[in-house]
């Protein structure tokens, strides 16, 4: 953890720099939902446009997490608790995976057309 | 007493006690909000309506995000000016702070506001409709409700000729405001026939209540009172009766197991009847002359001939024409009703052509054909734009949402396009905010239209009720708004009250300033993806 002020002055930089990251990644997710020329994949929302669209959500989640949150210098016991945390979410979320197959599901929406 | 280790580290983790704890806590929030977004996944791909895709206005949830971003950086640097033992500074920057906070829950009750009243309508045969009711008038003045708010266009009516009311489950403002209306139309609402009751055992009944008595809810708690006093001394002597018959039967038989013996166990019907009283479930009342009484839909249950409301009472009558009426209709959505149609293996743009709304609205039916020549231009355009694949088919094609959907931004475009309305530049920026302008644009963009009751499928404003979109919207976004209060509350504590704290410890202030930052980044990181899951996909 930064002490002197010299190291916070650097860290401060650092939050700058994040920040411009963060509005960057936000406008770009913006853009490549809405602007036609960006929008890959089919026209319209789909599977690419999820795809992109979380892949950005993520890495401005892992900028907040690393830098705002100091995940980049943590001691281990916080990265443990953490880290359960989001494996757990994933394996419970894989879960619904499970009930894809039930009839309720109807693939009109998602057959391209 | 003293707290350990809120400033220096313990040995066996290497941290303060409160950077465990908030540790722990932002752990099972992860879990919290992972379960919401599952449940949305799920229920996406589950939904058998179409699923309204980028449905929410992208301006505010982006100036919501720079918001929370922006004050995602003024926490750290709060936590950096204490760190720098600069008192000033980071009241400015924790100040700034609480101010986004401030911004990001009123946008945020923008949006809810116009979510709230904007009614949906889902037609029998699948055309869905949007836009905003007018309300009830009388003599070209608003009716107001018992509290004083203005009544939406939505009531069903009923030529109420009797009212059977049930002693136990009647609902007080309801009787009141059923008086009222008939007062208003110069009817009388009195008791049908006498209410004779035996009130005390071997008595004669007695008249408690005499026909042509006037309804209120004094007479009504009488019958109550009379019917629970009646139905508690039946209660007692049917469970007396029961107990001496158990009495005899194990006497009668012994060493026989209970549930061998619950055949010959009765109540003595012919000997409690004499001493039973006289219970009075329910009580009819005469309307004089009879008069339409109006009732919200959600609490009644209509039918012609007897309609049924939430508290039991059966309002006997003609049900009258009960339109629902549209001040403004603002989008008019085919895309659940295309569904249904290709599900059944029928043309879907037949299946529109044929839809009740098409037959019987002029406005519906010219902006159907309008839209169809935007579509067809637009599919040109994406064919122009991306060409044709090696099977001869468009690389890209409109959206079913583009096709069978005519929004609110359709309607003024074709408005616009007619030369009817033009909006100036801060006018539109505004309709980013709350949706259409209606009296900017007038009814020739939004027009009026009168629904018959009988054509109503499901009708909701744009609530968790509507469909299970809304619901999760509300829920995942409700929670977060109240993480963001939370937080606000507690960061604006410290800048408020910590001057003390800063003077004795600054560096316990600056670990607790840090423990509410954590919280603060977290609830950006989940707005991070709230925002792009719920407004642009």
């Amino acid at each position: 953890m930064a002490s002197s002020h010299e190291e916070i002055e650097k860290l401060k930089r650092t939050y700058l720099i994040v920040f411009g990251a963060l509005l960057v990644g936000t406008v770009l997710t913006v853009l490549v939902a809405t602007v036609p020329a960006l929008d890959i994949g089919r026209h319209g929302f789909d599977a690419a446009d999820c795809v992109l669209g979380l892949a950005i959500a993520s890495v401005k989640a892992t900028l907040v997490a690393a830098v705002f949150m100091h995940l980049n210098h943590e001691k281990k016991a916080i990265y443990w608790l953490f880290g359960s945390s989001i494996i757990a979410v994933i394996f419970l979320a894989g879960l619904t995976a499970l009930a894809l197959g039930d009839p309720i599901f109807d693939s009109f929406f998602y057959s391209g057309r | 007493m003293e707290i350990p280790y809120i400033v220096t580290p313990r040995k066996d983790t290497g941290l303060c006690n409160s950077k465990i704890a908030i540790w722990l806590f932002l752990a099972s929030e992860v879990m919290l909000f992972g379960g919401f977004f599952s449940a949305y996944v799920f229920l996406r791909l589950g939904a058998d309506y179409p699923w309204p895709e980028r449905t929410l206005p992208v301006l505010p949830g982006l100036i919501n995000t720079f918001v929370l971003i922006g004050s995602s950086v003024t926490v750290v640097f709060a936590w950096a000016a204490l760190k720098m033992r600069d008192w000033r500074k980071f009241q400015i920057y924790m100040g700034i702070t609480v101010f986004c906070a401030v911004i990001f829950m009123v946008l945020k009750g923008i949006e809810y506001n116009v979510k709230l009243n904007h009614q949906a309508v889902r037609l029998k045969d699948y055309t869905v409709m949007e836009g905003h009711l007018s309300y009830e008038k009388d003599g070209g003045q608003y009716v107001l409700d018992h509290n004083g708010k203005k009544i939406e266009e939505n009531l069903i009516f009923v030529e109420a000729s009797k009212l059977t009311f049930s002693t136990v489950r009647f609902h007080g403002p309801w009787v009141d405001d059923l008086l009222a209306k008939a007062e208003h139309k110069n009817a009388k609402i009195l008791l049908d026939a006498d209410v004779s009751v035996v009130s005390e055992e071997g008595k004669p009944a007695e008249i408690i209540a005499k026909a042509g008595e006037v309804l209120s809810k004094d007479l009504l708690n009488r019958i109550r009172d009379s019917h629970l006093a009646a139905r508690s001394h039946n209660g007692a002597l049917r469970t007396a009766s029961l107990r001496e018959e158990w009495k005899e039967a194990l006497a009668e038989n012994p060493g026989k197991k209970g549930w061998e013996l619950t055949s010959n166990v009765n109540i003595d019907a012919e000997a409690i009847t004499p001493k039973l009283l006289t219970e009075t479930p329910s009580v009819a009342f005469k309307v004089e002359p009879p008069v339409a009484l109006s009732f919200k839909p959600r609490d009644i249950k209509e039918a012609d001939g007897q309609s049924r409301l939430r508290d039991d009472t059966v309002v006997d009558g003609k049900l009258l024409a009960s339109p629902m009426v549209f001040h403004n209709v603002d989008a008019i959505d085919f895309q659940h009703l295309a569904m249904k149609a290709v599900k059944k293996g029928v043309d879907p743009i037949v299946a529109i052509e044929n839809s009740w709304l098409l037959q019987n609205s002029p406005f519906a039916k010219e902006a159907w054909e309008w839209h169809q020549g935007e579509v067809a231009k637009h599919e040109a355009q994406l064919i122009r734009d991306y060409g044709m694949d090696k099977d001869g088919k468009p690389k890209r094609e409109p959206t079913l949402k583009e096709r069978y959907r005519i929004g609110w931004k359709e309607l003024a475009k074709k408005a616009e396009h007619d030369g009817r309305t033009k909006l100036s530049t801060s006018a539109a920026l505004t309709e980013e905010f709350m949706g259409p302008n209606y009296k900017a644009r007038g009814a020739e963009t939004f027009p009026e239209f009168s629904l018959p009751r009988e054509q109503i499928g499901f009708a909701a404003k744009f609530t968790p009720a509507w469909n299970t979109y809304y619901a999760l919207y509300f829920t995942i976004t409700g929670l977060h708004g109240l993480h963001v209060i939370g937080g606000a509350l507690v960061l604006a504590y410290y800048m408020f009250f910590g001057r003390k704290m800063y003077l004795s410890n600054p560096e316990w202030l600056a670990n607790r300033v840090e423990v509410g930052g954590l919280f603060w980044h977290f609830v950006d990181l989940v707005w991070i993806f709230v925002f792009p899951v719920l407004y642009l996909m």
